[in-house]
């Protein structure tokens, strides 16, 4: 007769708990990424990707290997790997992103304009797409702010106060 | 008759135009420039808020409020500023005016044409 304890570790391993995430090359490589080591980052995310076990393991390595060679400035590779994201699935909203973060890079901006739209109805409050649509407009909507202060007594209106 | 001064703020002094009011009772002692706000840079908004208040015999303001406004994302940074301001206060023999004070805040993005060095033509042999 089994233990309490030797109870759960049976039905654990029965269900194959797994402790920690499933890939742990993506998720370091992911990590790489986020602090900005792009090599180390693509070289871990391209270890993720030959181990990945589904098909969105596969989708969130090519995305990311997309922004990985996007941060190098090797926007063609990192081009290959967006589309073959969204080949796979095209309501991928971090592959829309990183694609039309490497069309502005690359000044083709009716399709950085074209996938930031459709990220932005997949994904509408997500800071990264509104980050690279404040970056899309910079580029092809450059302003600068001002701010007029006006001291100058108008006709009189109502009052909120009264 | 309008007096145009520019003030250094958050702004770069390029960006900020003070119009003041030579008639008015009071005089801007500091006057304090709202920031643009973050998402009206990036939405590409303009807009317009007029804030109305009292300044003591110190020259402090008190009872902000907004009188009209085009966008209230606009609304809390020319608050601010307002707070944040003074006037000159009243000599001794001055008299504090019941009126209110009002300011407006006209937020604009002025479009800025930037050349791209990889389009010049010519200049440079390779």
């Amino acid at each position: 007769m089994l233990t309490c304890a030797a109870s759960v570790a049976a039905i654990a391993q029965d269900n194959k708990t797994i402790l920690g995430p499933a890939n742990a090359a993506l998720q370091e490589g992911a990590n790489a990424l986020r602090a900005g080591d792009a090599e180390e980052g693509i070289r871990l995310t391209l270890l993720g990707l030959s181990q990945a076990h589904s098909a969105k393991e596969k989708q969130t390595a090519q995305s990311n290997l997309c922004a990985g060679y996007a941060l190098l400035g090797k926007y063609d590779e990192g081009l290959s790997y967006c589309d073959a994201a969204l080949a796979a699935n095209a309501m991928h909203w971090r592959a829309r992103s990183n694609r039309a973060l490497i069309y502005i890079k690359l000044r083709r901006f009716a399709e950085a304009d074209a996938d930031l739209i459709v990220g932005e109805e997949i994904s509408p409050n997500s800071r990264t797409i509104q980050a690279v649509r404040r970056m899309y407009l910079d580029a092809t909507n450059p302003v600068s702010p001002s701010v007029v202060i006006d001291d100058r007594r108008e006709p009189p209106i109502e009052d909120p106060d009264e | 008759m309008l007096l145009m001064v520019t003030v250094a703020a958050a702004l770069g002094e390029d960006d900020v135009t003070h119009v003041l009011n030579p008639a008015g009772d009071r005089v801007p002692l500091q006057t304090v420039v709202p920031v643009y706000p973050e998402r009206a840079l990036r939405d590409r908004l303009q807009g317009e808020v007029e804030v109305c208040f009292n300044v003591d015999r110190e020259g402090r303001t008190s009872r902000i409020a907004v009188r009209r406004s085009s966008n209230r994302i606009f609304e809390k940074p020319a608050m601010q500023a307002v707070r944040a301001s003074s006037y000159k206060p009243l000599a001794d023999n001055e008299i504090l005016s019941g009126i209110k004070t009002c300011r407006t805040f006209r937020f604009r993005l002025d479009p800025v044409a930037i050349e791209d060095p990889s389009e010049q033509s010519g200049g440079i042999d390779s």
